[in-house]
């Protein structure tokens, strides 16, 4: 639940610091690479241009979708559309009791964590399994991912050889290599054995109907070539206009991410094989998304959110995400980007607190390859809380009462006497804002002066 | 498709029409310009920093006998390859056929290649296994075929573009365990090009 925010956060902190220590280190490595990819090219004009290429995009969102529906659906491959996350799940269901598939393989996919997916299939009576090696990490520890890209980035190698030793009989103090080897081998079996694939999609391009995939691995590339149904569960906002817009795309996504030029692997599907030679999948299909994504849109600011590319970069940037990782938002997308787009999807009351899980330094701007103005977001969202009532009483009340405090000249200098002599912890502690923050904290001494008073003698 | 997948499209599109009517029709801010360099040196220089490799044929011998040895010589030493339909077969090497799944190396030509990210360009008419099973993938490429941007390469494949395309700019890789990268985790664990 992201309204446990706090309490989940306090609770990984102080039970869990191994969270800590490695998320903040592979953060760290990533934003390192990030710089580095950025540095090779000119990243501001790339970065602007992806900012123009998805505006445009956005504001015509109505024409893309359906030039590639048409563009699909001529290439052989068929639509469904999903207003939201039950009708999506009922969609993919529907398919795989129709071709009676009893077993999927998955690709990482943040839509199908968001919408529920895999658990809707197991009810159904589909196996299910995850291909990613960190998502296969997490999948047998029934854990959702914590970060876009490393979905297990949160997991030390002693946690995976403990769980690979139990489960795959792999020796306890297994290298990452052997360890990768083991589950190599009971996911290539997988794949061979799967009746269906099931991946999201880092963009459609309407031109064409390419579904196009990023990853590392080889698993999307397997996922998408040997099952006999590939379905693609894809956002609307995923959309982009032409093939050369994808070229850019492409580059930009893997660099923001990972620092690479692009991923190992790039998958680029139009429909179902239909050449003589070509062993792909009988059926494609694809399905859009909305489940929130059209309330975002018509959002005055948080539309922008919309360009997002699920690169990770912002919550690399990001020094309150590598506190406790993605698992204390309690949402599918965390960091920066999960503050501003959750309360966008979810509704704002029940996205709080996220809005506030940041401490505006503007890092995750910096990093946003599609320049996302993620603080100015966040604090769109908060004043938003506070017309609503949304944010505590005791908050609201305080700011009240330090704005006729400070609109009344008497009324100001009588506080700031009684706070010199309470001091600040004890000002802290007295008052509802501060009690929570001057807590933890050792504060300085105030002046036993106020500064009014040293004013009229003159300050030295 | 359903009754209600018609009405939630319908429900979408004209969500999406109206936020967009309200916000104005921003225009597209036209092609993004990249530099163009030496199109073979750049790809080479980036596909090996990936950790690809690039192979150079014994230019003195018929292609198919030097890929011959060079897959006998590798370790451990490839018994029976995948060969994708597109091989011709002066470029096939003189070793059993054998599925994908159990070959040692996937033979391939590639459609092309582009220098500014160092890939192959893979069509699935080259058959999918070939190109995903085998621990090892020699890809032919064309030398006249390396295209500096990926947008041009994206541009000409529009002709006649095939079912499913495949960019390979490396080996397959993976540092989900303990940060550190491991190569072979589902594809390929070795990607190997030899210019024709």
């Amino acid at each position: 639940m992201v309204r446990d925010y706090a309490a989940r956060s306090r609770e990984i902190i102080r039970d869990e610091p191994g969270v800590r220590e490695a998320v903040t280190g592979a953060t760290i490595a990533f934003d390192e690479k990030r710089r580095k990819g950025y540095a090779e090219v000119d990243a501001d004009a790339w970065r602007r241009w992806a900012e123009g290429v998805k505006n445009h995009t956005l504001t015509h969102l109505d024409h893309y979708l359906t030039e590639a529906e048409a563009r699909l659906q001529a290439n052989g491959a068929q639509v469904h559309w999903a207003a939201d996350a039950a009708e999506a799940r009922e969609i993919v269901i529907g398919l795989a009791t129709r071709r009676a598939v009893a077993s999927v393989v998955k690709g990482k996919s943040m839509v199908t964590e968001e919408i529920d997916l895999n658990p809707a299939l197991e009810e159904a009576g589909i196996e299910v399994i995850e291909t990613d090696l960190g998502e296969y990490v997490l999948q047998l520890l029934e854990e959702p991912p914590s970060h876009i890209l490393g979905p297990a980035l949160h997991k030390s190698l002693r946690q995976v050889q403990d769980l690979f030793a139990e489960r795959l009989n792999t020796a306890p103090d297994g290298d990452p290599d052997t360890l990768a080897r083991a589950a190599r081998e009971v996911l290539r079996n997988a794949f061979i054995d799967a009746d269906m694939g099931i991946t999201g999609a880092n963009f459609l391009v309407a031109e064409t109907g390419t579904v196009a995939l990023i990853e590392n691995e080889g698993n999307i590339r397997l996922t998408t070539s040997l099952p006999r149904v590939h379905v693609a569960v894809v956002g609307i906002e995923k959309l982009l206009p032409r093939m050369t817009d994808l070229a850019g795309f492409l580059q930009l996504t893997a660099r923001a991410a990972t620092g690479q030029p692009i991923g190992c692997f790039v998958s680029l599907i139009q429909g179902p094989a239909a050449e003589p030679g070509d062993d792909g999948p009988e059926e494609v299909h694809v399905v859009l998304v909305d489940n929130g994504r059209t309330d975002v849109l018509a959002h005055e600011h948080a539309w922008e959110a919309l360009r997002c590319v699920r690169c990770g970069a912002c919550l690399n940037a990001c020094p309150v995400y590598r506190q406790t990782g993605g698992h204390a938002y309690g949402h599918v997308y965390s960091g920066p980007i999960g503050s501003v787009l959750d309360p966008g999807l979810l509704g704002l009351h029940d996205a709080m607190p996220l809005p506030f899980a940041s401490s505006l330094c503007g890092a995750c701007e910096d990093a946003c390859p599609v320049r996302i103005p993620i603080p100015e977001l966040l604090l769109e969202w908060r004043k938003e809380a506070q017309d609503e009532g949304l944010t505590p009483w005791k908050e609201r009340a305080a700011l009240a009462g330090l704005a006729s405090v400070a609109t009344r000249p008497g009324l100001y200098r009588l506080a700031g006497r009684i706070g010199s002599r309470l001091g600040a912890r004890g000002a802290g502690r007295a008052l509802p804002m501060l009690g929570e923050w001057a807590r933890d904290r050792a504060l300085p001494k105030p002046s036993p002066r106020t500064f009014r008073q040293l004013w009229r003698k003159g300050i030295e | 498709m359903s009754a209600g997948g018609e009405s939630s499209r319908e429900r979408i599109l004209a969500r999406v029409a109206r936020a967009a009517a309200s916000r104005g029709r921003l225009s597209h801010p036209g092609a993004l310009a990249t530099p163009a360099a030496d199109p073979v040196a750049g790809f080479v220089k980036c596909f090996t920093s990936s950790g690809g490799e690039v192979v150079k044929a014994d230019r003195g011998r018929p292609a198919n006998e030097w890929l011959t040895d060079f897959l006998q010589a590798l370790e451990p030493g490839v018994v029976g390859v995948a060969v994708g339909p597109e091989v011709p077969a002066g470029l096939r090497p003189r070793l059993p056929d054998v599925a994908a799944a159990h070959a040692g190396a996937g033979i391939s030509v590639a459609w092309g290649a582009v220098s500014e990210s160092g890939s192959l360009i893979l069509p699935s008419t080259g058959t999918r296994a070939v190109q995903l099973l085998p621990p090892v993938h020699v890809v032919w490429v064309p030398e006249g075929r390396v295209f500096a941007r990926m947008e041009d390469a994206l541009r000409e494949l529009l002709d006649g573009l095939p079912a499913a395309v495949g960019l390979h700019s490396g080996p397959s890789k993976s540092a989900d365990i303990g940060r550190t990268v491991v190569t072979g985790v589902h594809g390929p664990g070795r990607c190997m090009v030899v210019f024709i």
